[in-house]
């Protein structure tokens, strides 16, 4: 039971909504800097005489990648709550071939062409809006040609990545990846180099001092020793566990509670050094002999929910009796806090969304109210259901 | 005001990769850029063609959860990144209303083939579930399959074709 803080668990969807601001503008800062404004010096990318393109994304890439690899290793990241890009072979090859094509026809690809857009460049402007009536062509096609939506749902694998398909350790392949890629950017220079005799670099290329070997070895220096730090620790692991225990939601966990299911048995799995309040009802276990116990005596209709602090608990249900319902709480106590027990503020978004928050505020007042004045617990209000909230999608690029 | 010269490839692909590396930890999901497009025409064909925009395998994903599909976190994110695109031009005194190009061809027939090129990319984009930013980048530092498979041949399509548009830059 790892106690990871990342990614960050926010109050509220506003809160991480506004980080967006912040993370965009850093983005495109860097992207500007770079040089990604300029759509000749990233179409130079693929005349060889200006590698910048591949050095930025690839020592962005491998920063990124140690940093999270690393954080998984050591236990304060936790995979299983990131959202990683689906697999989905053929729709990723035939779209990443024609990307390219598009990209070296703009000599923009979509982010950098709103970074040029915004340096005042018309051709980055243009770029943006010809990405508009490209992805309105991909919607329409989709209704005409049944063929394309089976290419767009070809080779699918489903949350899959490198480590675990190859069958290598993560640590190995990322330490792997950077020295491939150290090699490469070697190899950058070298064809740089021989390319820029024909051609003049695009202007306001970096200034010489930059660009002593040493420098560049320092940085490369530096990510191979983080992932060699990633290396001696635990592998992170991206799987679920052999019996993936399904999740219930804070919100449904609350019904349950309200409407007095006796064969719920909630388990409280955080460490015993957290005093904090638990949720109403659940018993507070230490180890798994406890556990046993309590679960064998419960009935074979038991429904069993788990949570502990954050919803980072991954468990197998190995030696616990296999034939009862097993749940994990999403987002765990921290998860239970800012759903149940905060009064949801209100947001204006149609009725629905309005709707959804009275209902929720209902929940809210009755789990805090029980809590605060126990001898004036009226009925339970009456829950029925309530609007269905479905799952934020986050997809797309 | 002379321009002030672009960083150095590596410390802006470290700095670039803490931003994305940040990315992660707080949000919990990669950096990107095409669902920007994607998400407003949704929002665009739910005013004007409800029905057939919600059916659309494409854009109905977006209207399924009842919100604002503008209410987003990588639409949000787009909008940082005019902003900081923007300072960044101005900071460095490279912000200019002008068309890059090389010599050889004219204002328009540039705009043409960036036009023709966006009209590509947004289509390849929305078939590959995402761009250079939310696949290649994103994913390619999660070590997602696709990502890679994506980003070699993002590479292999621009050599492809580099020679047949060669006129627009050389």
């Amino acid at each position: 039971m790892t106690d990871a803080i990342f990614p960050l668990v926010f109050g509220s969807e506003e809160l991480r909504l506004l980080t967006a601001i912040g993370l965009g503008f850093l983005f495109g800062f860097s992207l500007e800097r770079a040089g990604f404004g300029n759509a000749r010096k990233l179409a130079a990318q693929f005349y060889f005489h200006d590698m910048t393109v591949f050095k930025v994304m690839f020592t962005a890439i491998l920063v990124a990648m140690v940093g999270l690899y690393s954080l998984s290793a050591i236990g304060l990241l936790d995979m299983s709550r990131m959202w990683i890009n689906p697999t989905f072979m053929w729709a990723q090859i035939i779209g990443g071939f024609m990307l390219g094509a598009g990209f070296i026809m703009s000599g923009l690809c979509p982010g950098t062409s709103v970074v040029s857009a915004a340096s005042g460049r018309w051709d980055g402007l243009v770029t943006f809006g010809g990405i508009f009536v490209g992805s309105f062509l991909f919607a329409v096609f989709m209704d005409w040609f049944p063929a394309l939506g089976s290419l767009y749902n070809g080779g699918s694998l489903g949350e899959s990545v490198l480590p675990t398909l190859l069958n290598v350790p993560a640590p190995l392949f990322v330490l792997g990846v950077v020295v491939a890629a150290g090699a490469a950017f070697i190899g950058a220079e070298k064809v740089e180099r021989i390319f820029q005799q024909r051609h003049d670099p695009v202007e306001l290329a970096p200034k010489q001092t930059w660009q002593t070997p040493r420098y560049k070895f320092a940085i490369a220096g530096a990510l191979v020793v983080v992932a060699l730090i990633a290396t001696g620790a635990t592998a992170p692991s991206l799987e679920r566990p052999g019996q993936p225990m399904r999740e219930m939601t804070p919100l449904e966990l609350a019904q349950e509670i309200i409407a007095g299911d006796p064969n719920l048995v909630i388990l409280d799995l955080r460490p015993s050094s957290d005093s904090t309040a638990g949720i109403p009802g659940a018993t507070r276990v230490a180890s798994d002999s406890v556990v046993q116990q309590l679960l064998s005596s419960a009935g074979a209709a038991a429904r069993v929910v788990v949570y502990d602090d954050a919803g980072s608990l991954r468990l197998t249900v190995q030696g616990w009796p296999r034939d009862l319902d097993y749940r994990h709480l999403t987002g765990g106590l921290v998860g239970w806090r800012s759903e149940v027990v905060t009064p949801a503020e209100p947001t204006g978004y149609g009725t629905e969304e309005r709707e959804f928050i009275a209902w929720q505020n209902q929940i809210a007042a009755f789990f805090s109210g029980a809590a605060v004045r126990p001898s004036t617990v009226a009925a339970p209000p009456v829950i029925a259901g309530g609007p269905k909230k479905k799952k934020k999608k986050s997809m797309g690029c | 005001m002379k321009a002030k010269p672009y960083w150095n490839p590596y410390l802006a692909g470290v700095l670039l990769g803490l931003t994305l590396l940040a990315t992660f930890l707080i949000a919990g999901q990669g950096l990107g850029a095409s669902a920007f497009p994607k998400r407003v025409l949704a929002t665009v064909g739910n005013e004007i063609a409800p029905e057939w925009t919600a059916a659309n395998p494409s854009l109905g994903i977006y209207l399924e959860d009842d919100s604002n599909p503008l209410r987003n976190w990588l639409v949000i994110e787009v909008v940082g990144v005019m902003l900081g695109g923007l300072l960044g031009a101005l900071s460095a005194g490279r912000f200019k209303a002008t068309v890059e190009k090389g010599p050889r061809i004219s204002r328009n027939g540039r705009l043409m083939y960036a036009a023709g090129g966006g009209v590509i990319m947004g289509f390849a984009a929305a078939l590959a579930r995402g761009c250079t930013s939310g696949q290649a980048l994103s994913g390619g530092a999660l070590l997602a399959t696709g990502s890679w498979a994506f980003m070699m041949m993002v590479f292999a399509g621009g050599y492809a074709f580099a020679y047949l548009v060669r006129r627009q830059w050389t």
